[in-house]
């Protein structure tokens, strides 16, 4: 049973209030009409699966009724962060990476 | 009434049961007493009872071997009839009067088994992997050997009269969550709870206190049970700390999510219940302590699963906390300091302890210094090999062993024993740990499991992190409370326990003959899962701990392998030359003990289930014999039959009363929209197929909603109140799903887009009528509006005055009459439907329900989205070409993808309408379409059948149905072959069989 | 408001007036019948939106999130940055969305009558508390869910919104057509406590 904070609500909620609707930054192609078969069905059909961390979406659906999206841990389920729609997350698999190695940097 | 039998092994003082208060139950038909405070296993040890059952595969008789959540062996089938209880562990049933309880398994009964016949014969005939090996083929055949097995082997049995006990939920939350009231827990909690956070502290018995009720040290000079209660009413005294006996924590979930079972009255039996049987906590917590405390393991010996051999800190609590010695004359095996202190309580409790038999060679420190002096013989090097006896322990086979613990090294003598103790040292209690995900770590200086590190905000205290002093636990509890609170202590206790002796890692006592040949070796009681059938599995190439695990069964039992899995782990681990630390352990999942179904149900069963959603007119439908159907969790009337009326003429009935005349529906469940914004109408240029910017105030117009896809999704009516101001009209179901699309568009893609949604589905109460008449009807309530042909025309909405009411009026129709809808605020609708029906007398208005609702427009063609879609129909494959604007300037939502290759295809599935070639018939909804009935199995399946009614009105059977490159086969044959085996033949055609122009909604 | 003429309406608990079971009840329930309500949406960081509001229902919009505000009869509750949630007198809805639609002419907002979509319901007494626990995955304790906080969440399986009062009392705002359900779950959850209805 998660518990996120909502960006909108301002403090933790239950998971039973929310809905998962999918990958976070998906953009709608501008002109539709002008892109190959290839690239919209990449739009409508494919999705990342990562095992870690994944930018995804949350709908609010029981409390303000907001979408907003969350930086995940697919494995550990762990939520790094949640930020509003428009927002780029702060932390990316990249940057744990990075924060990774320096730690270990540090500790050796 | 039989006299009650004495208790032969209650000691005449001490323990915390109370004498006063004794209790008869009844246990395999025979009435025995115990007294208030004994548990169900400590009354039977009270009274001599060896035999508990019989055990699953070999049938062998078992006793009790534990006293808490770790017992295999002693499953009880507790009441009778409908209350029955199947499973619980004596150990974990506090006695009360007049408790029933039988055997789970032993057929005929556990004392006289007839299966052991078998056990004996089948038991070389029944190696692991028996099951996959034996009964994987004829598959077919699983069932029936399941059921031999099960009535041979099985356990409990469900009453199969409904559970007349009621269960329910409740949700907490708390700054601490303590998990276990032993030393460790009721310490993290004094200090939790001092701090002023919300507390919340749960153990699994009735009282408080863990292992301090069965101690014999003492606490800051405080006899330790009395430390325990002091401990405990302090916490009971403070406002922000919430006491939970009787309640266990068996689920940790992610993000410090901890489910717990409360008994609520299990402990009073089945009489004269008030309230819930069983409560579930769910609780949230944001720092979460572990003080689960360790489990003793037993050894692996010849015959270690005899009834009359325990765990030898079980002994110890039956006599400190019980007043029962399970044995006269005692044998206790250890391998650490443990089983001293169970020697000096039989001792101290007046009966005979054979001897000490001590694996190590050179055994020492305080509890084995104090043995000595009591007189007790120590024969340390040596190992208890086998026990002997059939369905009692009457001796022990003592053998020297080498110094590894790995070989016999001399010969081997009997002594003649009723018990026989066994303490193989100590295993946390990981589960909960695991429950998250994290991974225990062995620590070969504890010789077990320890929690791994977790991502939770979890906390441990005590006995689970392989410290087994009790002032370490206590210590380590104050240090993890304060830790969780965010405040510091320099609290210690004194208990005067010294540092105890180095345990030796053993978990196989060698016998004289290898593994294979030895008498049985029990490492999974409840399982029957041997030593032999585990060397087996890995020599068999089952290397993954995993894997064994599957193929033994170990574990797998309803105590989870509490007892026998590191046991387990070690001979996998030595069979292929490995540590433990490199086989690995299986992980734990919840439930930590079983949990009633009923509990995990709570209170959503019968009409609390699902909601029912209602409309304003629901006391009418009710009121008038309406027959429900299920829309979403709409509650919509379905058809209203009148005396005598089969559910086909009641549909006849309604459908020519509204083609002839006039009928009334209700139709408040379709999802409501209210839009409005300068934008809304762009809006719904980009969501709908077709085209709105010239849609004028005052007019309504049907759209299309498609998924990216191109698929239908939803479909609706929307009316222009205003410029910028809409209403939008969702199916039944939909409405939710609609709300959610149309704001995610808005706040993800579109946020500049100045509009807003908001539902209204409730607001408005709709009453639908159509036929012929149905503008006399509203003449009569409505004067403000012009309601004639030329002035309202199909497809335009008013604002007018209709009963009194301020309402919106639409000229609309989903039956191909002429109809009309008025929707009013919903406190007024159940009066509007009632005014519509006085008004309606003199014309037979006719209420009708979904039913007929789908009759009239399944005549007319109309789809329904859900019905006739089904998330893979484009407006193409519906034939409904005609609702697609060709020239809007924004690529609406689904546009895209029409021009995708498998979307364009002229051969998919197409919606068609169906004429059965036989007019009586009706073709069933979801018969498969094929060409050709002749050809063989497996058939070309071409489509099937969505829609499929009796119209009354045309007098035959109508359908529509999906058709590969239907719209090109206008006027083929198609055949529905059914599984009665008949098979219908229908004439594919346009799916508008009723008034084809539209003369009639026109009118 | 004293004309307001209620004889042909029936609110979504009007049935239930008469229940009572319990003659010291621990939950107490009262459905503040008929109240307007009104959904109000517009951009927050716009003044010109926001003192329109507050000129016409004489009472600042609550800006923080889950926070609510009062005069008198209307009260208002946050339910999202752009959306609030006006309850005032029975009967006045319609002329507060009209003095509204005058006061934000030719801005971007959204006012909409939802008067009897919902209804407003009161639960009080000494089980009530335990009563909450049962219904919502909500922390109601009084540290995190003080006077005048408003929540949009869940109740058994339908939702609603909901603010404590001074009186330790819980307002809530349940759909129509959820208030059959809603009191099947509030008679079964309250059997306990004993339940009247007021």
């Amino acid at each position: 049973m998660h518990h996120i904070y909502c960006p909108y609500c301002e403090e933790m909620r239950e998971e039973e209030e929310y809905s998962y609707t999918g990958e976070a930054h998906i953009e709608r192609p501008k002109d539709p009409a002008a892109i190959s078969d290839e690239a919209w069905a990449n739009y409508i059909f494919f999705r990342s699966n990562p095992r870690g961390i994944h930018h995804e979406m949350w709908y609010h659906a029981a409390g303000c009724r907001r979408y907003f999206n969350a930086t995940r841990d697919t494995q550990s389920y762990k939520v790094h962060e949640t930020y509003k729609m428009g927002e780029m997350p702060s932390i990316t698999a990249q940057t744990l990476a990075v924060a990774n190695l320096s730690e270990k940097g540090g500790a050796s | 009434m039989s006299p009650n039998l004495p208790q032969i092994n209650r000691l005449a003082t001490g323990g915390r049961i109370d004498r006063s208060k004794p209790m008869s139950f009844t246990f395999n038909g025979k009435t025995y007493q115990g007294f208030e405070g004994d548990t169900l296993a400590s009354a039977m040890l009270a009274n001599g009872v060896g035999v508990v059952g019989r055990s699953f595969k070999y049938s062998r008789a078992r006793g009790i071997l534990g006293h808490g959540a770790e017992e295999p062996n002693a499953l009880m089938q507790l009441h009778k009839g409908k209350e029955t209880i199947p499973n619980p562990r004596a150990t974990q049933v506090e006695l009360f009067d007049g408790l029933t309880a039988t055997s789970t398994n032993g057929w005929p009964s556990a004392e006289f088994d007839l299966m052991s016949l078998m056990g004996k014969i089948g038991g070389k005939m029944m190696p692991p992997g028996f099951y996959y090996k034996t009964f994987m083929a004829p598959q077919k055949m699983w069932m029936t050997y399941e059921k031999l097995i099960r009535k041979a082997a099985g356990f409990g049995k469900l009453s199969l009269e409904a559970d007349p006990d009621t269960y329910d939920k409740i949700n907490a939350h708390c700054d601490v969550m303590v998990v276990g009231a032993g030393p460790a827990g009721l310490a993290a909690a004094l200090e939790a709870g001092r701090s002023g956070k919300r507390v919340i502290i749960v153990d699994e018995q009735n009282e408080f206190g863990g292992t301090l009720l069965a101690s014999t040290q003492t606490v800051d000079g405080i006899d330790a049970a009395t430390w325990a209660e002091q401990a405990t009413s302090q916490l009971e005294g403070m406002a922000n700390v919430l006491v939970m006996p009787r309640t266990t924590a068996f689920g940790y979930y992610d993000h410090n999510f901890v489910v717990a079972l409360e008994r609520r009255t299990d402990h009073i039996g089945p009489v004269a219940k008030t309230g819930t049987r069983q409560r579930l906590h769910r609780i949230r917590a944001h720092q979460v302590i572990l003080a689960t405390g360790a489990i003793e393991r037993p050894l692996v010996f010849g015959n270690n699963d005899l009834p009359g051999i325990m765990l030898s800190n079980s002994v110890s609590t039956y006599i400190n906390r019980y007043a029962v010695v399970p044995g006269q004359r005692c044998v206790i095996m250890t391998t650490n300091d443990s089983g001293y202190q169970t020697a000096l309580d039989i001792q101290g409790a007046g009966r005979t302890v054979v001897a000490v038999v001590d694996s190590r060679q050179t055994p020492n420190g305080r509890l084995v210094e104090a043995a000595k002096a009591a007189g007790i013989q120590v024969m340390a090097g040596h190992g208890v090999i086998e026990a002997q006896g059939s369905k009692k322990v009457m001796g022990a086979i003592v053998a020297p062993l080498d110094e590894a613990g790995d070989k016999v090294i001399g010969a081997g003598k009997t002594l003649s024993c009723d018990l026989i103790a066994v303490a193989g040292g100590w295993s946390p209690v990981v589960h909960l740990s695991c429950h998250t995900g994290s991974r225990p770590v062995w620590k070969d200086d504890v010789a077990g499991f320890v929690p791994g590190p977790s991502i939770q905000n979890q906390h441990l205290a005590g006995a689970v992190t392989g410290e087994y002093l009790l002032s370490e636990a206590l210590n380590a509890g104050i240090q993890a409370g304060a830790t969780a609170s965010g405040t510091t202590s320099a609290q210690i206790f004194d208990c005067g326990d010294e540092s105890i002796g180095v345990s030796q890692a053993l978990y196989l006592v060698p016998h004289t003959k290898p593994i294979s040949r030895a008498p049985k070796q029990f490492v999974d009681f409840q399982n029957d899962v041997t030593a032999a059938g585990i060397e087996l599995a890995a020599r068999e190439g089952f290397q993954s701990i995993e894997h064994v695990k599957r193929y033994t069964a170990m574990g797998f039992g309803t105590d989870q392998g509490k007892t026998g899995n590191i046991n387990g782990m070690a001979i996998v681990a030595k069979t292929m030359n490995k540590s433990i630390a490199e086989t690995g352990t299986t992980i734990f999942r919840p439930a930590y003990t079983p949990v009633t179904f009923g509990a995990i149900g709570g209170r959503d069963v019968g009409e609390l289930l699902d909601p029912a959603r209602h409309t304003a007119m629901h006391p009418w439908h009710l009121a008038n014999g309406a027959e429900f159907e299920n829309v979403g969790q709409w509650k919509r009337p379905w058809y209203f039959p009148q005396a005598g009326e089969t559910m086909q003429q009641t549909l006849n009935r309604e459908c020519l009363a509204v083609r002839n005349s006039v009928g009334i529906l209700d139709a408040s469940t379709l999802g409501k929209i209210d839009i409005q914004g300068k934008d809304a109408r762009e809006f719904l240029n980009r969501v709908y197929t077709n085209a709105w910017s010239k849609l004028a105030p005052g007019k309504c117009r049907y759209g299309l909603m498609l998924k990216e896809d191109g698929m239908i999704f939803d479909d609706g009516v929307t009316a222009c109140l205003s410029d910028n101001h809409f209403l939008m009209t969702t199916t039944s179901g939909g409405a939710a799903a609609v709300l959610g699309w149309l704001e995610l568009w808005h706040q993800t893609e579109w946020p500049e887009m100045e509009v807003y949604f908001t539902s209204v589905t409730d607001q408005w109460a709709t009453c639908s009528f159509a036929g012929p008449n149905s503008r006399k009807v509203l003449e009569k309530l409505c004067t403000d509006v012009d309601l004639s042909a030329e002035a309202m025309k199909f497809m335009d909405w008013r604002e007018g005055t209709v009963a009194g009411i301020k309402a919106r009026i639409f000229r609309i129709s989903f039956t191909g009459e002429l109809s009309f809808e008025v929707n009013v605020p919903a406190d007024q609708g159940h009066y509007m439907w009632k005014k519509l029906m006085e008004a309606g007398e003199e014309f037979g208005i006719t209420p009708y329900g979904t039913e007929s609702m789908h009759v009239l427009r399944a005549e007319k063609g109309f789809i329904i989205a859900g019905q006739d879609t089904d998330g893979s129909m484009t407006p193409y494959d519906c034939l409904m070409g005609w609702a697609v604007g060709k020239t809007k300037e924004f690529s609406f939502l689904g546009e895209r993808s029409f021009s995708r290759p498998d979307t364009a295809r002229t051969d998919r599935k197409q919606l068609v309408g169906l004429k059965p070639k036989d007019p009586t018939v009706v073709i069933p909804e979801g018969a498969q379409i094929v060409m050709d009935p002749n050809q063989p199995i497996p058939m070309d399946m071409m489509g099937h059948v969505t829609s499929s009614y009796w119209s009354e009105c045309l007098g035959h059977g109508i359908a529509m149905g999906t058709v590969k490159g239907g719209s090109d086969r206008m006027g083929e044959t198609v055949y529905c072959p059914l599984a009665d085996g008949r098979v219908l033949a229908a004439q594919i055609c346009s799916p508008v069989f009723y008034d084809p122009k539209g003369d009639h909604h026109n009118d | 408001m004293t004309n307001f003429d209620t004889s042909n309406m029936e609110s979504p608990l009007h049935h239930r007036v008469a229940h009572t079971n319990a003659a010291n009840a621990g939950v107490v329930m009262k459905e503040d019948k008929f109240r307007g309500q009104l959904n109000l949406r517009g951009n927050p960081q716009d003044v010109a939106f926001t003192s329109a509001v507050e000129s016409v229902l004489g009472v600042a919009l609550p800006m923080a999130p889950s926070s609510s505000a009062r005069n008198g009869d209307t009260v208002v509750y946050w339910l999202c940055p752009n959306e609030w949630l006006l309850i005032v007198a029975s009967g006045t809805q319609g002329q507060v969305e009209a003095d509204l639609r005058t006061a934000m002419e030719g801005q971007h907002i959204a006012v909409t009558d939802i008067s009897s979509g919902q209804t407003l319901v009161n639960l009080s007494g000494t089980g009530v508390a335990e009563l909450m626990q049962k219904s919502t995955v909500y922390d109601c304790h009084e540290s995190n869910f003080p006077v005048g906080k408003v929540v949009q969440t869940t109740f058994a399986k339908t939702g609603t919104t909901m603010c404590k009062l001074e009186d330790g009392s819980f307002d809530l705002v349940i759909r129509r057509s959820f208030s059959d359900y809603f009191f099947l779950w509030l008679q079964d959850a309250s059997d306990e406590y004993g339940l009247s209805v007021s």
